[in-house]
């Protein structure tokens, strides 16, 4: 009984962890991508380079933030990589020639501001910052 | 003219015609991007000399720089030259074009790459020049030998590729398709035993080539497992003394096996091939000389990232060439220890000690006069720097 307790007390405490960690980082889209949710799959695909569409063949770039908290939040959510590798994985795909680097911003509101104004653009941000202009797809 | 500037030139010409093509367009709505990366390495072996360079000394001739300039006219297409400035021992020290190409992607399940291309054999032909995406300072030599890379990491002709999704249950299914001209070059590696026999082989060979690969995402995020087939036909003019010849590889068929899983810390993986063919070099009035080759070669490798700045890893490459006499040449067994430290985004260094038995490993009777000893430690470092 009391193992089962404790296990549903450890299963609680990671699914709070979870939330909160969920609560922080917003994704961000261009209004003509037109999706009310994405997956994490497609998250992955999409910010990895081994997609460039997300269903319907919609075509969507992604857009990167340099460093900070949230990038740092964003890849352990979605990536599984640290930046150092999340960034080698580009390299490989740029260096052998099956794609481009992603546009990456120094900063969450300047990601605001080029999805706003780049049809299929595709980011994220701390949940705090403005973002007018763009839509908000939730991450199923 | 040779192929190499035909395709730079075809390059920037589809370059050039993209920028024409749309004079309301700036250089940001090309989406031009310059990138590249350089790496200086040091090698030091206790035996053997290793790839014509004087590694028994310390030597720090092992230098590569690479630039790659890409446009986007259009979203779906892509144009792109990269060339490659590569030094080791007495190998490369030349400028050459890795690739080449227009990429049309019509959508997730069709693409397109046309001129000078990579070419998708196994897992990591395509990648096994990109130091900055690497661990290891040297790819498992059973299967990546790093002498004779440059002639096998890309041909003329084109790839098709694309993926088709198996469903959530199953994963996903990626294939490429490719064909076109090898061209190995005169001064590859893949000829030393040739030279070692007072052949040169002036214009390098050439044939045709062809093959697939199938890569299947597994369900299980990170793990994958894939297997290719290359077929190749190669051949050339051949002089031997004052004799002219020719030589002629046979029409070979070459397997590759492989899979590997990745997550946040951890890597692991392993690859296999065969590779069976027999080169025959024929001279006007004088020898005809056979090499068989009969080699098979797998390796296991894994890594563990220790923090965000340090990973470590460790692998052991193996080969062995039935064809040969029994004896220590047919056959190569490199335990490798590797380590590398991202100083930032843009620098890193890499320490590699490897202890091989065998000397199958890129060793040559040229450079080892006094024969070829049976066991070798070789510790290497690199440092390199991408942008």
């Amino acid at each position: 009984m009391k193992r089962r307790l404790l296990a549903l007390l450890f299963g609680v405490l990671l699914l709070a962890i979870e939330m909160h960690a969920q609560a922080q980082i917003v994704v961000i889209a261009n209004p003509n991508v037109a999706v009310a949710s994405i997956t994490k799959a497609e998250m992955h695909d999409i910010f990895t380079g081994a997609s460039t569409s997300l269903k319907d063949n919609l075509q969507v770039i992604p857009v990167l933030l340099k460093q900070g908290p949230v990038q740092e939040e964003f890849l352990n959510l979605y990536i599984g990589k640290s930046d150092n590798g999340f960034r080698a994985g580009w390299r490989g795909i740029l260096f052998s020639g099956q794609g481009m680097m992603p546009k990456t911003l120094d900063s969450e509101a300047a990601v605001v501001e080029y999805v706003s104004h780049t049809p299929g653009a595709i980011g994220y941000i701390g949940r705090s910052t403005p973002h007018e202009g763009v839509i908000s797809p939730t991450v199923r | 003219m040779n192929r190499n500037r035909i395709a730079t030139i075809g390059a920037i010409a589809l370059l050039a015609f993209s920028a024409a093509r749309s004079p309301g367009q700036s250089m940001d709505d090309l989406k031009l991007q310059v990138h590249g990366y350089a790496t200086q390495g040091f090698i030091y072996t206790t035996n053997n000399n290793w790839n014509t360079a004087d590694t028994t000394d310390g030597s720090p001739a092992w230098t590569e720089a690479v630039v790659n300039v890409t446009v986007q006219p259009q979203p779906k297409l892509r144009i792109g030259v990269q060339t490659r400035y590569f030094l080791l021992g007495n190998y490369g020290n030349q400028i050459t074009l890795d690739w080449a190409q227009g990429d049309y992607k019509v959508n997730e399940h069709l693409g397109f790459r046309v001129g000078k291309v990579k070419t998708p054999i196994g897992l990591l032909n395509e990648t096994q020049d990109i130091d900055p995406v690497q661990l290891w300072v040297l790819l498992p030599q059973s299967i990546y030998a790093i002498a004779n890379r440059n002639s096998i990491l890309s041909h003329y002709g084109g790839v098709i590729y694309g993926s088709v999704s198996l469903g959530s249950s199953w994963g996903e299914l990626e294939y490429r398709a490719y064909g076109g001209q090898r061209v190995l070059s005169s001064d590859d590696a893949v000829f030393q035993t040739v030279r070692d026999k007072g052949i040169s082989l002036p214009n390098g060979a050439t044939g045709p080539m062809y093959g697939g690969t199938l890569r299947w995402q597994t369900p299980l995020r990170g793990l994958m497992a894939g297997a290719s087939e290359d077929s190749e036909h190669t051949s050339g003019a051949a002089v031997l003394g004052a004799l002219n010849g020719g030589l002629q590889a046979t029409h070979f068929y070459q397997p590759y096996l492989y899979a590997i899983y990745e997550s946040k810390k951890w890597m692991a993986g392993g690859e296999y091939t065969r590779q069976a063919l027999q080169k025959t070099t024929a001279f006007v009035g004088g020898p005809t000389i056979f090499i068989p080759k009969d080699q098979r070669a797998w390796y296991a490798m894994a890594s563990y990232k220790l923090s965000k700045k340090i990973i470590g890893g460790m692998n052991f490459s193996y080969s062995l060439d039935r064809q040969l006499p029994v004896s220590n040449a047919r056959y190569q067994k490199d335990w490798a220890l590797s380590a590398r430290y991202d100083v930032d985004s843009y620098f890193y260094l890499k320490f590699e000690q490897h202890f091989i038995d065998g000397s199958e490993f890129g060793y040559s009777t040229s450079d080892n006069p006094g024969g070829l000893k049976p066991n070798t430690r070789m510790t290497l470092l690199k440092i390199g720097v991408s942008f």
